[in-house]
């Protein structure tokens, strides 16, 4: 037994020192890649930040963001609940059908409420004679995030996205529904991202186009981008998983595209960026205007759109002469005029659920 | 600082110890001492002085009772106007305007007080050191960096157990240091850790998420009253089993705190095995002094209900405290008279009863006023219009009930039987030990959800 005490001693004695001489040498990253975010800095020393206890909490979240070894920690934990403990989710994050997914729940009103409203006041400023009937109309589509294909038949807690669906439809009355869910599956999304793969929703693009009588078929090249793709759940999640591919598809009409507000349809500089799906139409951009000189109808199409619209828009813009997307999480709605020309348009609105549930970034 | 958060367990710790075991033993109290002043200044750096005032008095009033005992009374009596009266200031006087303005209907504003961490606690402990010193159970301390250093000791500062100063004068001056004492330090501090970060926080997490729910059922609400007095047990026993873990490392023996109070089949059996320290206490300091079960019946019936009002009352200051406290004073009462001797013919139903009315208990003692929790044990038995059952009820009872039935069956002792009887998972102890330490470290890392329940007593 006194072997046992003193290897007792010395194994905790060395883990402790170790990791303890670890934290006060301040050599760990400033940046997590996994979690895409900038860790705490060290927090700064004053007697009022000292006396009031500021100091103590700064310090506490620094500690924690700046510990050695975070990422293998933050694994061994994500495995102990999961697997250990068989906890259904690690800070909500969980695994199904070979899928990394977030629950989404409970449905959020407030945040619908909140979209629909500010969906109205764009259409009331800046095409308030565009209706369901008019030449030019006004159309909606809801894209169901994969839980709506995984979460319950995998026993974990569901939006009703039938329920949101009617909702939707009933505050905006002035949009045609198109609906888009049967034609989806979980596998139409990345394993370890929240978003759909382009290479698998050409019949979603192909039923928004004849919905909004624009019926038109293409034939698309399929090109896999030879890097791995370690969607944003991966970090998040901390599990170790197999990082999915990007697939995008080309043809001579996206080839021939004229891209105002992105580094081109697919930006190649993003690839290897920390978030590779940010390929289509540069990631986070307020308006981008995709004019294609191979219709030449004159027809215009804007989109309000999410990231999902990224990688769908250019599988639209075939129909068209030219296609507008705004995301209204990067330019605010009263000034939408300067960047955006509404007239002799059709106008869309297709978010995804996520947004829907958690729609306070639009303005 | 909490014992389990990577302040105190990687920065804070190893640099005590360090400290601790290069200082001269004669100046180890005081490096305890300074280091306990850190430790309680990190977060409230401006209410160490009152901490300090306090064992200034204990420490005047004890010499005084010894060298002037013609009026030790006296000198009794005004230690425990200031020591009380700081707690009854800093911890109930808001309680008391609040109340006070319901009964006059006078708006006399709130002084907002800040509630200076583990003041209940310290406070019992120099109460019991000068009365005590009063009694002539133990000399005054003349050193008062020692007694300094028993009252502000880290380990027990915040959340105690409620360490008699009679319990550990000798070793405030002596006291062994081994590799055997320190393992076994160790052992226990982890042990501690472990059923606080993995167990107790995680149970606290289930409960905030019932509370949070605008989908409960009835199910639901039973699971939290399982879940929440699971995460008591384990979040205030844990804590105790840190701080008696880092006072064998630092060579004290304080005493035990809890002995399995779920396997008790009465509510007096309860009590004797939850917070041990604070229970003795108040039999020691109030109840025997009142005359305890030495006197005729309504004397004793009225010494358990003083007794157990205050009790509550030590844990908060708000009437469902108080309601706590006497809701275990009638349980007694009931069983002292009728039903004990009944209790004691059925093991099953015994432990059945006492669950179930401990669970209860618990349901008062966390809820936010009088009225939630009458409608939450309402809505165990079926009132409101909660459904039996629902999908967020069966997800996170699916998503929890392995910890459950972990934390059920640690809080009786069959682990510990299980885990002393084969040899080599003795041998395997030290390996266990380090796992768990890098598990609750991963926790911490990766977590956000890490209160502790006793911090505002």
């Amino acid at each position: 037994m006194k072997i046992k005490n003193i290897i007792t001693v010395l194994l905790c004695a060395v883990f402790l020192f170790g990791m303890s001489a670890w934290c006060f040498s301040g050599q760990t990253p400033e940046y997590s890649e996994s979690e895409r975010r900038l860790l705490e800095g060290f927090p700064e020393v004053s007697w009022d930040k000292i006396s009031s206890g500021k100091f103590a909490s700064e310090f506490e979240k620094y500690s924690t963001d700046r510990f050695p070894m975070r990422d293998t920690f933050r694994t061994i934990k994500a495995y102990a609940r999961l697997y250990g403990f068989m906890q259904k989710d690690n800070n909500d994050l969980f695994t199904a059908d070979g899928h990394l997914s977030k629950v989404i729940y409970p449905h959020n009103p407030v945040m619908t409420d909140h979209a629909t409203e500010l969906f109205s006041t764009v259409r009331d400023k800046y095409f308030p004679n565009l209706d369901k009937d008019t030449e030019n109309k006004i159309y909606l589509a809801v894209i169901p995030d994969k839980n709506r294909y995984l979460a319950a038949d995998n026993g974990y807690l569901s939006l009703d996205y039938d329920e949101i669906n009617t909702i939707i439809q009933e505050k905006m009355p002035y949009a045609n529904y198109i609906e888009v869910s049967d034609l989806l599956s979980a596998d139409d999304y990345y394993f370890t991202d929240t978003h759909w793969r382009q290479d698998k929703i050409v019949d979603v693009a192909e039923r928004l186009k004849a919905e909004m009588n624009h019926k038109s078929s293409v034939e698309y090249k399929e090109n896999i981008m030879p890097y791995d793709f370690n969607g944003v759940y991966v970090g998040q999640s901390a599990l170790i998983v197999e990082p999915d591919t990007i697939t995008y598809l080309t043809n001579d009409i996206i080839d021939n595209l004229v891209v105002e507000g992105a580094n081109g349809v697919y930006d190649m500089t993003k690839v290897q960026s920390k978030d590779p799906y940010e390929m289509f139409l540069s990631g986070t951009q307020p308006v981008i205007k995709l004019t294609n000189p191979k219709n030449t109808t004159g027809d215009r199409l804007v989109i309000f759109r999410d990231s999902f619209g990224s990688s769908i828009a250019p599988l639209l813009v075939d129909a068209y002469s030219e296609v507008t997307l705004v995301d209204l999480r990067y330019v605010n709605s009263s000034i939408l005029d300067m960047f955006v020309d509404f007239s002799d348009a059709d106008v869309l609105f297709m978010y995804s659920t996520v947004l829907l549930n958690d729609s306070l970034s639009m303005k | 600082m909490l014992f389990s958060g990577i302040p105190f367990l990687y920065y804070f710790l190893p640099c005590v110890l360090l400290l601790y075991f290069i200082t001269p033993k004669k100046l180890k109290n005081l490096t305890l001492l300074l280091t306990s002043l850190v430790f309680y200044a990190w977060g409230e750096p401006r209410l160490v002085i009152l901490m300090l005032i306090t064992v200034s008095i204990g420490y005047g009033f004890g010499l005084l009772t010894e060298f002037v005992p013609r009026v030790k009374r006296l000198w009794l009596i005004l230690a425990l106007v200031f020591e009380l009266g700081f707690l009854v200031y800093f911890k109930y006087v808001d309680f008391f305007i609040t109340n006070f303005n319901a009964v006059t209907g006078l708006s006399v504003p709130l002084l907002q007080v800040a509630l200076p961490i583990g003041i209940s606690f310290y406070t019992f402990q120099i109460v019991s050191y000068n009365i005590d010193v009063y009694r002539g159970d133990v000399p005054a301390q003349r050193n008062p960096i020692d007694l300094a250093a028993y009252i502000a000791l880290f380990p027990q500062l915040i959340a105690g157990p409620i360490v008699r100063y009679s319990d550990v004068v000798a070793q405030l001056k002596e006291r062994t240091h081994s590799f055997d004492k320190i393992a076994l330090g160790i052992r226990r501090f982890i042990l501690g850790l472990s059923k606080k970060i993995l167990i107790a926080n995680v149970l606290g997490e289930l409960c905030d998420t019932f509370k949070a729910s605008d989908d409960k059922s009835v199910l639901f609400y039973w699971i939290y009253a399982i879940a929440f007095c699971l995460h008591v047990y384990f979040d205030f026993s844990g804590y105790s089993d840190m701080a008696i873990g880092l006072g064998k490392i630092f060579g004290f023996d304080f005493m035990e705190n809890f002995n399995y109070p779920f396997i008790s089949k009465s509510a007096t059996e309860f009590w004797r095995r939850w917070h041990m320290s604070l229970g003795s206490w108040f039999r020691d300091y109030v109840y025997i002094p009142m005359g305890g079960s030495r006197v005729n019946k309504g004397r004793m019936f009225l010494n358990i209900l003083v007794v157990w009002l205050l009790t509550g009352f030590w844990h908060g200051a708000a009437w469902n405290f108080i309601v706590w406290g006497l809701y275990f004073a009638v349980l007694l009462l009931i069983e002292k008279v009728f039903i004990l001797k009944f209790l004691n013919k059925s093991k099953v139903l015994s432990h059945i009863y006492l669950l179930f009315f401990v669970m209860i208990s618990f349901v008062i003692f966390n809820a936010a006023s009088m009225g939630e929790a009458f409608e939450y044990i309402g809505a165990m038995f079926g009132a409101g219009d909660n459904p039996l059952i629902s999908a967020e009820t069966l997800y996170y009872l699916r998503s929890y009930i392995v910890v459950i039935v972990i934390a059920a069956i640690g809080a009786t002792p069959l682990p510990k039987k299980l885990v002393s009887a084969p040899k080599f998972l003795q041998y395997a102890e030290p390996v266990v030990l380090l796992g768990l330490l890098a598990v609750c470290t991963a926790y911490l890392v990766d977590g956000s959800f890490n209160p502790f329940l006793y911090f505002r007593f």
